[in-house]
């Protein structure tokens, strides 16, 4: 009986999926976001950084702008991948790139372990489709 | 008759004025603007037959396609054995200046085995440099 009701809500959910997702700027093909620095595992003394955002087959673009095979960069740090069928928050958690960039300066990363993830967003802010995010990696700012 | 001749160099000095003007008129660029070549690195030795990745570190500065005017955004142009163009005039396009007008950060090459030079330059919406003009310094690498 629960896993009756499970099923039928993963398969809702599965259509609810689809059915939003139908509406969502194609990703460009084979394209791949990645973290080209830091690495995995990088120790981040004093918690200051550049984060370099890389895409591959696929381009940049500012947000606003409505081109093919384009997005911007956000920047996940310390969270999950948020829901692909809503516009990616913005707080200091998720950091849009809408002006194009393809480079980040973190400042004031404490110490301790933080994880770092991208997710490109078309030009109203929504993950492609399919969702075009990095691994998830993770970095260790030692004590002050 | 004179006077159609000078008819003629009126608007020729008309037409040089209205150019020089337009050449003037690249996009503003943020005088920040600090764009490298990720990799290689100057020097690399790179085998033969094989295609490498180059990628474009570009900092306070977005990349958005061409023919989308936006603010301190520009597309990247990598100069494959050449010195720079005249900063004044569009970016030429021909195998030695690859234009990446699709908001590309990276691509591949494959050059044949000898000493090449590679070197970035921003072009704005219209392919022209930006004021002040923003690239890299050139680099060398070795193909054997």
């Amino acid at each position: 009986m629960l896993i009756r009701a499970v099923a039928a809500l993963a398969m809702l959910v599965v259509f609810g999926t689809l059915a939003v997702a139908g509406e969502r700027t194609p990703a460009p093909k084979d394209a791949k976001v990645y973290i080209i620095w830091p690495p995995d595992g990088a120790v981040i003394r004093g918690g200051k950084l550049w984060v370099r955002m890389g895409i591959r087959s696929g381009g940049v673009a500012p947000k606003g702008v409505d081109m093919a095979n384009v997005g911007h960069h956000h920047l996940l740090i310390d969270t999950d991948l948020p829901p692909f069928d809503q516009e990616i928050p913005s707080d200091r958690n998720h950091l849009h790139f809408g002006g194009g960039q393809t480079e980040a300066r973190l400042e004031d990363l404490p110490p301790g372990k933080h994880t770092l993830q991208l997710l490109m967003g078309d030009h109203q802010h929504m993950p492609h489709d399919p969702p075009l995010y990095s691994e998830k990696i993770t970095i260790i700012v030692p004590p002050y | 008759m004179t006077s159609m001749l000078r008819q003629l160099a009126a608007c020729l000095v008309a037409m040089t004025l209205c150019s020089g003007i337009a050449a003037a008129a690249g996009a503003t660029a943020p005088d920040n603007a600090y764009l490298y070549i990720g990799w290689p690195n100057d020097g690399e030795v790179l085998p033969a037959n094989r295609p490498f990745r180059v990628w474009f570190g570009l900092r306070n500065m977005g990349v958005a396609p061409k023919g989308a005017a936006m603010p301190n955004t520009g597309h990247h142009h990598l100069l494959i054995d050449a010195d720079l163009p005249p900063l004044d005039q569009e970016i030429p396009s021909d195998r030695n200046h690859i234009h990446f007008g699709a908001g590309q950060t990276e691509t591949m090459i494959e050059l044949p085995p000898g000493t090449h030079t590679l070197q970035l330059l921003m072009g704005d919406h219209n392919h022209m440099p930006h004021n002040p003009p923003v690239y890299s310094r050139k680099i060398t690498v070795y193909v054997k």
